[in-house]
């Protein structure tokens, strides 16, 4: 009966409100009953309860007891799961990408290491909403474009700025591997001797700048010395400091076997932390990516295959044959612009690489716990474990099932309200037939 | 009478000769014995020991025992083989620069008028190359535009005789450099205009005669050259010289012709080998290029990924389209079209006469095949008393690329070729100078060798080799032989009663003598491995996943036990039984039994639903956009379809079956659909479902007045909502006035024949239908504004929207289109890519059907295709639609939209067996489509997709290990590039990422 008054309070909410308003802060422990609880770190609990407070998961048991100051929501038959984690995407940097007014991705330039995603995330996107409307709660919102297009941030998808929705700032720097692909055909303008010529030139440039960083270091370090004269101040070499020495990761951008080779090979010479990000040919090098312990960020498992020879099924399988040859991987969905308003999709794609060979509990782990670890916050987030951040959903059925629908969201133990773009737009249209008496059931 | 035509011969004929003389009258030798050849009369004949006598430019008598008249200078041909002069079949030359001229084609790109040979200039050079291969005639054509104009056959002689002014109408697939404006910019667009063309003449041609006839009754039709040109091709039957650039093209060609019964020649590009039977059918006559691929730069293999498996077949296949072709009975010429060096003309020609092209073939093919074909058959191609002097004199036999051409004759002139160098050093030689001995050995071309001097085990490289004439000179560095002192030492000498002989300069100056003798040749024959054709064959398509063959039609398949979605009134059926026959769905139900022979599906825990349709799609479709107009309804994608698009394989595996393939949305009235089936390994003309009525795109908003198109595109009409409202009407109202004034004409009785009928208009035309009911109309749109619009323009012209396409503001005003009657091929849950999607719900299919429109989830997407049962799952996710509702979204509401319900769509008894095997509940994300059937044929199975990867990944190997094995010369792995991609089929949709949408 609460749980019926808490959903209809809810539903009023939605209906009335003219945009979603951020969840207030929890002051209520939370009693989640009886729901199948996908705790991702140790199996699905059938009739189990979960209790949050505080923001923390607290308590997870069967029968826990009622007290009066506990919200309690009956979730029986209901499905219990950690937010779904997305790690990469241009979400809240892009609001419709044909128009250039919402288009922030993309700062001018070939390297702008020193943009930072989080600042230009808009709170107020409607795209965010319509995404934690199928448990994608949290989104590593990353740059785009050039050789080094920044800084990503992982964003709640929930707050009044960017600030508040600000979960963890800087997850990585992002690189774009260049092209390795020749252009084989006789009619290409550079011949392939040029191509291979400017292919290495690429790569001499890439070693230049990441000796030139170090060299700021060392003249920051030492300008207050009488040796060095005070070299004066660079942001993009500033920006890159903490990545050259590898106290945090760089996401390099590769698709092809060839680039996944080279920027492998190249992290190793300069001890970088890599994490590749979409990794489409990942499949070839299997043995090269566990034995330097480099994670794959697939980006999307709903894509072509790469070549016209390729097997149907390559994009699908690709998370399985890391998973079979021990490489360690997450599942998003994609980076680009266009993909930014097609992030609540990220289960289907984690359903897709199920389907297609990945053990189902490892897919669902690809989109939070997996995700959660690759982009090292997996002590808060990615399971549902005691003392983890309390950033979760509640589903009809089974998350990696198209069927299934999100009925409530939490976000640091936020009750966070549920009502979207799409939601009020279907009310109001539902609205016209009725009036017109116009629905034929 | 007799003697007064030799008493003319015997004059001296000057009156051939228009040009005054600018000095002293000379006079050339006009009559020759050549004697002692072999003499290929014509292919297949030979006369060795034979003489050909010349007389004034033409043949007196060929044979063995000629007598020489006392007039002629005789030649020792020295046993030199004699052939007729070869015609190198198509050559292009520059299209004039500044074409337009008041009188001609409103297009400039149609120029039927021209003549290639108004525009040719003798190029010393470019003649000279020709004659070291033999030929002696050129078939040129322009390089430019649709309508290139008549091809000419011109001689190589001196004063570049035009044999033949008007030889051909050249027609090609032209398209214009991207971007540089005009119409048509697209393939769609440009076999628009050549059909246009063709009626444009033919109806020319009867306003002129009508006019001609009745001025008083009729408007003077204006002056227009090209038509009057191409109408009097028409009434000639010159033939249609068309550009087909891989096999797809060919059919292509063949549409036309038969559209518009053409006598056509065919350019081929050699991949004909690939759709051999179908092209052979026609029995067209086809002048090929021989530019065969280079070896694929495979050693690296992250880099021979990058070549398809039809690349690499094409490779070793090339060489070998010939004979193929030759072997089905189709007549060939050859072309050193496409060559990048002329000089590998001859031995590509080796290599496909090594590859099982018979030298009778290959000779008819330069020689007596374009001859009769180019309708000179009585004077060229042959060596035979009456036609003309034109011969070809080979040190042997042409067809072993190693004898040179030592001169052509072209009409009694005799035209030497640059004599190859007189030394044929390759080989072993005793050298011998002072006391020291040793062998001296050369390799290499015969103008660049190289050589080594061998001293007991030291060898010494020849450096500065220079040829000249019978003379030779080299250094050679001594330094570290026994003749220490000699130092760096120059050698000079020539050869003389076959020894080798000259003086060596020390480095103080001293002279020595040298000789080298006792030379031991190389046999080159011998050395040269011979090329085996191909044992490789094509696949349907070719490439990757092809077929050898194409599926088998059982006469009767059963399924047995399985969940089957009828997509029908009698729903889902469990434990059920599906029999077909012959591709047609013969019963449907519980606890039927198998008919004898049966091919059985044994289904037990699987599901079967019908061949999935996507409504949307531009798979299989070579060209999408002909977007340079706001109205290019003439433009049809039925020309334009590519049957090996990889994605028609890979949406099979996904259970689709039939798909939409509409024009692109770049402007408001785009162009003719098709719809076809996924009839894997078909031709383009298998794909198509020929029971589909016309279809017709229209499309509204951002696209069409190109708001997303760059600040450059603000001048079309329409820039505005509003703009496109009035491009309707116009174009309708157009539409209307035309199809009036057909029905006045047609009605006219007593004037008919006086009056200039209405020009026929393929833009109007389909108007015409639309107007009349009989064409679908499918109109991109998105916001509800433009929606209703449409629906207004539609109802006050009297037609009805058959389907909104995307229609994401449909829910909006689903009232209004209930009313109407059109349905919506939507997205499922797509959204804010650009801003007229911004209010785009995933609710939209739900609100819509409540409201009684018939709503299809369609993909507009090769990826999306591939899963449309997920998408179909959206509409329960999204407003909770019925599963049944759900699976028919894109099961029989496509079919009802795209009015083909009563062939597909749904399994009940009586329609086309085109269902998939599903592992599982089709609605769910792990089920997997195991099997899919169109027409009773088994396109698609798991277990043959996994025998293909197997069967192409070692096909690739083999490959691999072939060209790794070929022993290409050092010249052609020097080309860096791939000689002759596949031209990629070129997607002009793609304005900016999702510029169909």
């Amino acid at each position: 009966m609460r749980t019926l008054i808490f959903v209809f309070l809810f539903m009023i909410n939605a209906v009335l409100a003219s945009d979603q308003i951020p969840a207030p802060a929890q002051t209520k422990p939370i009693l989640i009953k009886n729901g199948s609880l996908h705790t991702v770190s140790h199996g699905v609990l059938q009739d189990t309860d979960l209790l949050f407070h505080g923001g923390v998961i607290t308590r997870i048991e069967k029968d826990i007891e009622t007290t009066n100051d506990m919200t309690v929501i009956d979730a029986t038959g209901k499905h219990v799961y950690p937010g779904l984690i997305a790690g990469v995407s241009a979400l809240g940097l892009v609001e419709i990408s044909a128009v250039r007014a919402t288009v922030d991705y993309d700062e001018v330039g070939d390297l702008t290491p020193e943009v930072r995603a989080n600042v230009s995330y808009n709170p107020d996107s409607e795209v965010i909403p319509v995404t934690r409307s199928n448990g994608v709660l949290f989104v590593n919102v990353t740059p785009r474009g050039g050789l080094i297009p920044g800084q990503s941030s992982l964003m709640a998808m929930d707050g009044w700025t960017w600030e508040d929705a600000t979960f963890q700032h800087p997850t990585a720097l992002h690189l774009n591997w260049p092209s390795m692909h020749i252009n084989l055909n006789r009619n290409s303008k550079l011949t392939v001797r040029e191509q291979e010529e400017k292919r290495r030139q690429r790569l001499q440039d890439l070693d230049n700048l990441l000796e030139k960083v170090r060299q700021y270091q060392t003249l920051q370090a030492g300008k207050n010395s009488k040796q060095i004269k005070d070299p004066g101040h660079d942001l993009r070499l500033e920006a890159m400091l903490p990545y050259v020495n590898g106290e945090k990761p760089v996401f390099i951008h590769a698709r092809d076997v060839r680039q996944i080779e080279a920027a492998v090979a190249w992290s190793q010479k300069q001890n970088l932390k890599l994490v590749i990000v979409g990794g489409d040919d990942a499949w070839m090098v299997t043995e090269l990516l566990q034995r330097h312990s480099v994670a794959v960020l697939v980006e999307g498992t709903l894509r072509l295959p790469s070549r016209r020879y390729s097997d149907y099924r390559e994009a699908y399988a690709l998370p399985a044959k890391l998973h079979d040859a021990g490489v360690s991987f997450c599942i998003s969905t994609g980076g680009s612009g266009f993909a930014a308003a097609a992030v609540r999709d990220l289960p289907n794609h984690a359903a897709m690489a199920a389907a297609f060979g990945l053990p189902i509990d490892i897919a669902l782990r690809s989109i939070t716990l997996s995700a959660a670890e690759i982009l090292d916050v997996s002590e808060q987030l990615g399971s549902l474990d005691i003392g983890k951040d309390a950033s979760l959903f509640i589903a009809t059925g089974d998350m990696l099932e198209i069927t299934s629908v999100v009925e409530q969201t939490f976000i640091h133990g936020t009750t966070t309200d549920m009502s979207d773009k799409h939601k009020l737009l279907y009310k109001k249209y539902q609205e016209k037939y009725q009036r017109l008496d116009f629905m034929s059931d | 009478m007799k003697n007064a035509i030799l008493l003319m011969l015997c004059t001296v004929i000057i009156s051939g000769q228009t040009r005054p003389l600018s000095n002293l009258n000379t006079v050339q030798p006009r009559v020759f014995m050549l004697q002692n050849a072999v003499v290929h009369t014509e292919p297949g004949k030979t006369l060795d020991q034979g003489s050909i006598l010349l007389r004034d430019g033409q043949i007196e008598a060929v044979g063995k025992h000629l007598k020489a008249p006392v007039d002629a200078t005789i030649r020792d041909m020295g046993g030199a083989h004699i052939y007729a002069g070869f015609i190198d079949a198509y050559v292009e030359i520059e299209a004039p620069a500044n074409p337009q001229n008041p009188r001609s084609s409103w297009s400039d790109l149609v120029h039927p008028e021209w003549v290639s040979a108004d525009n040719y200039q003798a190029n010393k050079k470019q003649v000279k190359a020709r004659h070291k291969l033999g030929f002696t005639h050129i078939h040129t054509v322009l390089d430019s535009g649709i309508y290139r104009g008549q091809s000419s056959l011109i001689a190589l002689n001196e004063a570049a005789t035009i044999s033949l002014p008007s030889v051909s109408q050249v027609v090609d697939f032209y398209r214009r450099p991207r971007g540089s404006g005009g119409y048509p910019e697209a393939l769609l667009g440009t076999i628009a205009v050549m059909r246009q063309t063709l009626y444009d003449a033919e109806w020319y041609a009867t306003a002129k005669a009508i006019y001609a006839k009745h001025p008083d009754k009729n408007e003077a039709p204006d002056e227009d050259i090209s038509l009057a040109s191409l109408a009097e091709a028409r009434s000639l039957k010159t033939p249609f010289l068309i550009k087909a650039k891989n096999e797809t093209y060919a059919q292509r060609v063949f549409d036309i012709s038969n559209e518009f019964d053409l006598s056509f020649w065919l350019l081929g590009s050699g991949y004909e080998y690939r759709r051999l039977t179908e092209i052979a059918r026609s029995k067209p006559f086809i002048i090929l290029p021989v530019n065969y691929p280079s070896e694929p730069d495979i050693t690296d293999p992250w880099r021979a990924a990058q070549y398809t498996t039809a690349e690499l077949k094409h490779w070793d296949m090339a060489p070998d389209n010939a004979a193929r072709l030759v072997g089905t009975g189709v007549d060939i010429a050859f072309s050193t079209s496409g060559l990048k060096e002329l000089k590998r003309f001859r031995k590509n020609l080796d290599l496909s006469i090594q590859r099982g092209l018979s030298q009778t073939a290959a000779l008819a093919a330069l020689t007596t095949t374009p001859a009769r074909y180019f309708g000179l058959d009585q004077t060229l191609g042959k060596i035979q008393a009456g036609y003309q002097a034109d011969l070809v004199v080979v040190d042997g036999n042409y067809f072993s690329a190693d004898n040179p051409v030592r001169s052509v004759w072209i009409g009694g002139v005799e035209y030497p070729v640059n004599p190859e160098p007189e030394l044929q050093l390759s080989g072993k030689w005793k050298f011998t100078m002072e006391q020291m001995q040793g062998i001296l050995e050369f390799k290499g071309k015969p103008e660049h060798p190289h050589g080594i001097l061998t001293i007991d085990t030291s060898k010494f490289s020849l450096k500065n080799i220079k040829l000249d004439g019978t003379g030779i000179s080299w250094s050679l560095d001594l330094t570290k032989s026994d003749l220490h002192d000699a130092g760096i030492t120059r050698f000079k000498g020539s050869l003389f009663d076959h020894v080798l002989q000259g003086a060596a300069i020390y480095a103080s100056g001293k002279k020595h003598n040298w000789t080298a003798r006792g030379h031991i040749a190389t046999d080159k024959e011998k050395d040269r491995p011979r090329a085996t054709s191909s044992n490789l064959h094509p696949t349907y398509p070719e490439g990757a996943f092809g077929f050898k063959q194409l599926p088998e039609q059982y006469r009767s398949v059963f399924i047995n036990d399985a969940t089957i979605w009828t997509s029908g009134p009698l729903g889902i059926l469990e434990h059920a039984d599906l029999v077909i026959e012959m591709g047609k769905i013969k019963q449907v139900g519980k606890n039927l039994t198998a008919p004898k022979g049966s091919h059985i599906i044994e289904a037990a825990g699987k599901h079967v639903t019908p061949g999935l349709i996507d409504a949307h799609s531009h798979t299989a479709g070579e060209s999408i956009n002909e977007g340079s107009q706001s109205i290019t309804s003439e433009v049809r994608i039925q020309d334009v379809l590519d049957p090996d698009d990889i994605s028609i394989y890979r949406e099979l595996a996904g259970g689709l079956t039939t798909i939409h393939v509409l024009h692109g949305s770049a402007n408001t009235i785009g162009g003719q659909n098709s719809v076809i089936k996924l009839r894997w390994g078909s031709d383009a003309h298998g794909l198509v479902m020929r029971q589909s009525p016309l279809s017709l795109k229209f499309a509204l908003g951002e696209n069409v007045k190109q708001s997303n198109w760059g600040d450059h595109n603000v001048t079309r009409y329409p820039q505005t909502r509003m703009g496109v409202e009035q491009v309707l009407r116009d174009a309708f109202t157009r539409a209307r006035d035309y199809q009036n004034s057909i029905e006045i004409h047609a009605k006219q009785t007593k004037w008919r024949k006086r009056l200039i009928p209405p020009r026929k208009d393929l833009e109007l035309d389909i108007l015409v239908e639309v107007l009349k009911g009989n064409c679908r109309v499918h109109v991109h749109s998105y916001r509800q504004d433009e929606i209703l619009m449409m629906l207004r323009v539609a109802e006050d012209f009297g037609f009805t929207v058959t389907n909104l396409e995307h229609g994401l503001e449909g829910y909006k005003v689903a009232d209004h289109l209930a009313k109407h009657g059109a349905g919506a091929a939507t997205f499922s849950d797509w959204w804010a890519y650009k801003f007229e999607v911004y209010d785009a719900i995933p609710y939209n299919a739900v609100i819509m059907q409540n409201a009684g429109v018939l709503v299809s989830f369609k993909s507009d997407s090769d990826e999306l295709a591939r899963r449309m049962n997920l998408e179909a799952a959206k509409g329960i996710k999204y407003g909770g639609m019925t599963e049944i509702e759900a699976m028919n979204t894109v099961t029989i509401n496509p079919a009802r939209q795209l009015k083909i319900d009563k062939w597909v769509g749904s399994l009940e008894v009586g329609k086309d067996a085109d269902f998939v095997v599903w592992s599982k509940h089709p609605l769910s994300t792990q089920a997997m489509c195991e099997q899919t059937w169109i027409d009773g044929r088994q396109y698609f199975g798991l277990e043959q997709n996994e025998s293909m990867l197997k069967r192409d990944a070692q096909l690739r190997q083999a490959l691999i290990q072939k060209i790794l094995s070929s022993d290409e010369d050092d010249e052609q792995a020097k080309d860096q590039y791939k000689e002759h991609p596949r031209p990629n089929p070129d997607r002009d949709n793609l304005y900016w990422e999702q510029g169909v949408k």
